[in-house]
């Protein structure tokens, strides 16, 4: 045996640990919203690729004719909202299980502003499109 | 922060090795974890060569002819060896499951035995479960109803009522499940595990029970629930062939369903 016992941090209960600070009261919004965001997706992406291929070898001004049209600029933007939020809510998860102690929350803070500046860059990018290729009309 | 590697304390050295008995023909390979709190050694891998025809055909034979007639340090839980008390759950050749229940020839070359994963470990194959069974505890595993049941005989259940509990009365307990969940790997002081979740799921699915709301509501959290991510290990190593991953989603979509 040590000279010397060794220190113990923590002696609270294994039962007061396992109650923690008990149920937050929030996951299955997060959980659901993965599912119904995962399913719109593949309709979403299945148009997006059809259209791409279809404006495939398109010059400039077809493709701002195209972006210009209503229900495009619809799918497009409802494709690139769908898509990041449900980056974020995955990068979530992969930061809850790989990411503890006082890195835990800046590191979910990041998730969030990244993926949410990404979306806007691209929903402004279609309104971008749409905007002027109704002007060239 | 991600750990990619074990603490330098815990990675594992080569140890003794224990030579058939002269004579033997039907010799296997036990190669079997090492690791006593009473020195300050790292973990070792101890190799005892045992001939098979003179042991039972059960892993759990092996390893009680080992402590009787080999080395009597070797330490390991064990009680009824019948699949039925769940101490002797420990990780064999890759897998956790019950040593009792573990026929020895369905395993191909060395019989590799460790303790059960990524919990504290008390003694060689012996792993600490107290946090685990305080998280049991934490879900109150007991009868809660406000209605007095009749004075003179027990509460009744239809036979469709009662047939919801079958998959989970059958848990024993062993943590086979829990222990071999990533999820609880890395959130195992927040995630409550697959088995105590399928405990937890045995409450609410019972007819008698009249706290399912108070349960529901304890649950609803995204580390004590909703950190399952669907890895399914517990169901593919259940010794007992339950399926606690399934007990977890019934919870989650009752959740849902007082939600929308």
């Amino acid at each position: 045996m040590n000279a010397s016992a060794p220190h113990i941090e923590v002696m609270r209960s294994q039962l007061g640990r396992a109650r923690g600070l008990g149920a937050g009261h929030s996951g299955v919004g997060h959980w659901w919203a993965e599912r119904v965001t995962a399913a719109s997706l593949l309709p979403l992406s299945t148009w997006f690729v059809v259209q791409m291929f279809r404006l495939g070898g398109a010059d400039h001004a077809e493709v701002v004719k195209w972006g210009s049209k209503p229900v495009n600029a619809t799918m497009l933007i409802a494709l690139i909202i769908t898509t990041f939020y449900h980056a974020q809510l995955g990068l979530q998860v992969i930061v809850d299980d790989y990411v503890h102690g006082k890195a835990h929350l800046p590191t979910r803070l990041l998730v969030k502003i990244g993926t949410s500046l990404l979306g806007l860059l691209g929903v402004i990018a279609v309104i971008k499109l749409f905007v002027r290729g109704s002007a060239a009309k | 922060m991600v750990e990619l590697r074990l603490p330098r304390n815990s990675t594992i050295g080569k140890g003794k090795t224990f030579p058939a008995p002269a004579g033997a023909k039907n010799v296997r390979t036990f190669r079997i974890y090492r690791w006593t709190p009473d020195d300050d050694k790292n973990p070792v891998i101890d190799s005892y060569e045992l001939d098979l025809d003179t042991i039972g055909p059960m892993v759990l034979d092996a390893i009680i002819h080992i402590k009787n007639e080999v080395d009597p340090t070797l330490t390991f839980r064990r009680s009824c060896r019948e699949g039925i008390c769940g101490s002797c759950a420990m990780n064999i050749d890759g897998e956790n499951t019950l040593a009792c229940l573990k026929p020895i020839k369905d395993i191909k070359g060395d019989v590799r035995i460790y303790p059960l994963p990524h919990m504290p470990i008390v003694k060689d194959l012996v792993s600490n479960l107290d946090g685990a069974y305080a998280q049991l505890r934490s879900i109150q595993p007991w009868m809660q109803s406000d209605s007095a049941p009749p004075p003179d005989s027990e509460r009744r259940q239809s036979v469709e009522e009662r047939a919801k509990l079958d998959g989970m009365w059958e848990c024993i307990l062993c943590f086979c499940c829990t222990t071999s969940c990533p999820s609880y790997w890395w959130n195992g002081d927040k995630y409550l595990g697959p088995a105590v979740l399928l405990a937890a799921y045995r409450w609410v699915a019972d007819s008698r029970d009249e706290h399912t709301g108070d349960r529901l509501d304890a649950l609803e959290d995204t580390f004590k629930l909703y950190a399952c991510r669907t890895i399914m290990n517990c169901t593919q190593t259940c010794p007992k062939g339950l399926n606690p991953a399934k007990a977890i989603g019934r919870l989650k979509e009752l959740q849902l369903e007082r939600k929308i």
